[in-house]
């Protein structure tokens, strides 16, 4: 497993575009240690290996399309509504490439 | 007339005898929501519930939802409704669309009264980390108690009187655990049986819609609207929907009732247990039989990080839409990416972005196997465990929380059997998917305490069965908090 310090969990942070004062990743350090220590217990376990991972609790698969039905779709200023920075009708950014 | 502690039933009554109209309870329960001590609400909805109420003039005598107010949690989509999910990130949001159950509760004339509080993001069991601050626990008029969460505003709401009926969400004991602390009945669902369109995602594969309310039958009824395929939900299940009311008040002579030894064990509260076994009693007295089961200590004390492991991972991902662009609080910066880290981290509260680090860590693909592949191992681990505690008896009977709600200032040993276990193991209901009632039992020192029922997956029917034989025993229908002075 990772190795994780204040530096790895900063970084984390920054990947999931966000960042947090430092005594916030000094808490979130001993929560890990908590966690990671009962994981590890739980990886003593060799009965554990022998499970296959179980995403949903039961097979609930839908094997069909839906039908076809024609609609209205939503308009520019509908879409556009809960944005806050736009224009000429589209959501408005920062330049990309300089 | 007070209608704060009249059931669905009762009211729908009064409804159709015309002896109140929906526009008249819909003021009533706006004038209370306004008067809300309890930090209950995120937006309560006047105008809409007005309109819609007044509408509403002819009576519908075989629709027992026909006029009733409610409210929903602010993590369900309400279109032209404000809707936050008690989070900065999402202030200002107004979705454009409505949450299927939302739909289906307008179509059967349901009358929405408010958005209730959260835990931010619905990530939290305190009601205590929204963006408005803490939720109160409407019997406890000190505000020194949780109501608990993550759906704390739904619970104060209908404790206090305000509706008779309620939805939440429920990922880990969201609905099931307030429920205790606030006297009322709180069910989730089997996993798929209620559409999660329109529901912001946490944990996919553990979310449910959930159902507050004061007295079993009208949980059953609410289920009766919500339940059933959706075709805008994959997940959702095609098997056919059930009278969950049909069961209700019948026998449960001969079946069985099983005790999971090591719960039980794990609970130290003295008025707790006394509650618990005293109902144990009541259910033998009813012709019942009562079966100690067995789910092994080591299993349920892994219960809580199998679930954070699982819960953050599944989180971190879900949550990567909020980004300041779309919807949302807009803050500037010299990059998209700046733009997206000024609002991601102004936006999130400190828990919230705690909990998205340790899943971004444990979908690293150096930690990946031995953190989030190991819990879902796990996780089926559990699961048939549970199912093998089934083999024993018809329903799984545990106290839904450790004591009353407990206080602001309590502390506990986070590593201690009561926490891991007593106080967390209503997620073996989300892990195995099955369906699960919390329903008050016992009043102590005049504060509400509830036990929990599990059936197998898809026997909701059973379940209010067994819920409302429980109820009987205990008493304790449509529980109303006393009224803040």
């Amino acid at each position: 497993m990772k190795e994780y310090n204040i530096e790895i969990l900063k970084d984390a942070a920054h990947r999931l575009l966000f960042d947090m004062p430092t005594e916030q990743y000094e808490t979130l350090l001993k929560e890990f240690d908590v966690i990671i220590a009962q994981m590890k217990v739980l990886g003593e376990n060799p009965l554990i290996d022998q499970y296959e991972p179980m995403v949903f609790p039961f097979e609930c698969k839908t094997s069909y399309l839906r039908e076809d039905i024609p609609g209205e779709p939503l308009d520019r200023e509908e879409a556009l509504k809960n944005a806050h920075n736009k224009t000429g009708g589209q959501i408005k950014l920062p330049k990309v490439v300089i | 007339m007070n209608y704060r502690n009249l059931s669905i039933n009762e009211l729908h009554e009064l409804l159709v005898k015309k002896e109140v109209t929906p526009l008249e309870l819909a003021k009533e329960a706006i004038r209370l929501a306004k008067e809300d001590k309890n930090n209950a609400f995120e937006y309560i909805m006047e105008k809409e519930a007005l309109e819609i109420a007044s509408k509403l003039t002819v009576p519908e005598a075989n629709n027992p939802l026909w006029g009733i107010p409610f409210v929903i949690k602010d993590n369900f989509s309400t279109k032209d409704v404000p809707t936050t999910a008690s989070s900065n990130i999402l202030s200002g949001y107004v979705p454009l669309y409505d949450a299927t159950v939302m739909t289906k509760l307008l179509e059967a004339h349901a009358v929405p009264i408010g958005k209730t509080t959260l835990d931010e993001l619905a990530m939290g069991g305190t009601g205590t980390t929204g963006h408005l601050g803490t939720t109160f626990n409407p019997h406890d008029k000190s505000h020194t108690r949780y109501v608990g969460g993550s759906s704390c505003g739904s619970a104060a709401a209908t404790a206090a009187g305000i509706v008779p009926f309620a939805l939440g969400s429920d990922t880990g004991d969201s609905t099931r655990k307030p429920a205790s602390f606030a006297g009322l009945v709180g069910f989730k669902p089997t996993w798929s049986r209620i559409s999660r369109f329109g529901l912001f995602p946490f944990t996919p594969s553990l979310d449910t819609v959930g159902i507050f309310s004061r007295n079993v039958k009208d949980s059953a009824y609410v289920l009766n609207v919500l339940a059933g395929r959706d075709e805008k939900d994959s997940t959702s299940s095609t098997k056919p929907v059930e009278d969950y009311t049909s069961l209700v008040g019948k026998s449960i002579k001969g079946l069985r009732i099983g005790v999971v030894k090591e719960i039980l064990d794990t609970l130290k509260d003295k008025n707790a247990i006394d509650a618990f076994n005293k109902s144990l009693e009541g259910f033998k007295e009813k012709g019942a039989i009562v079966n100690y089961v067995h789910i092994p200590t080591e299993i349920l004390s892994s219960l809580l990080p199998t679930y954070f492991v699982l819960s953050c991972a599944e989180a971190t991902s879900n949550n990567a839409c909020l980004d300041g662009i779309k919807y949302g609080p807009y803050y500037d910066g010299k990059t998209y990416e700046e733009v997206m880290m000024n609002a991601r981290t102004k936006g999130f509260s400190e828990l919230i972005k705690r909990r998205f680090v340790f899943g971004s860590y444990a979908l690293m693909s150096e930690n990946k196997n031995e953190l989030f592949i190991r819990a879902q191992k796990n996780r089926r681990r559990i699961v048939e465990a549970v199912n093998k505690a089934f083999e024993e008896c018809d329903v799984i009977y545990t106290p839904a929380a450790p004591s009353v709600a407990p206080k602001f200032t309590d502390s506990s040993d986070r590593l201690s059997d009561e926490y891991l276990i007593a106080d967390n193991h209503l997620v073996l209901g989300n892990f195995a998917g099955l369906p699960s009632i919390t329903v008050p039992i016992a009043l102590i020192n005049e504060l509400p305490y509830g036990a929990n029922l599990m059936t197998k997956a898809f026997e909701e029917k059973e379940l209010f069965m067994f819920a409302s034989v429980l109820e009987d025993i205990s008493g304790l229908k449509n529980l109303v908090a006393k009224e803040d002075k």
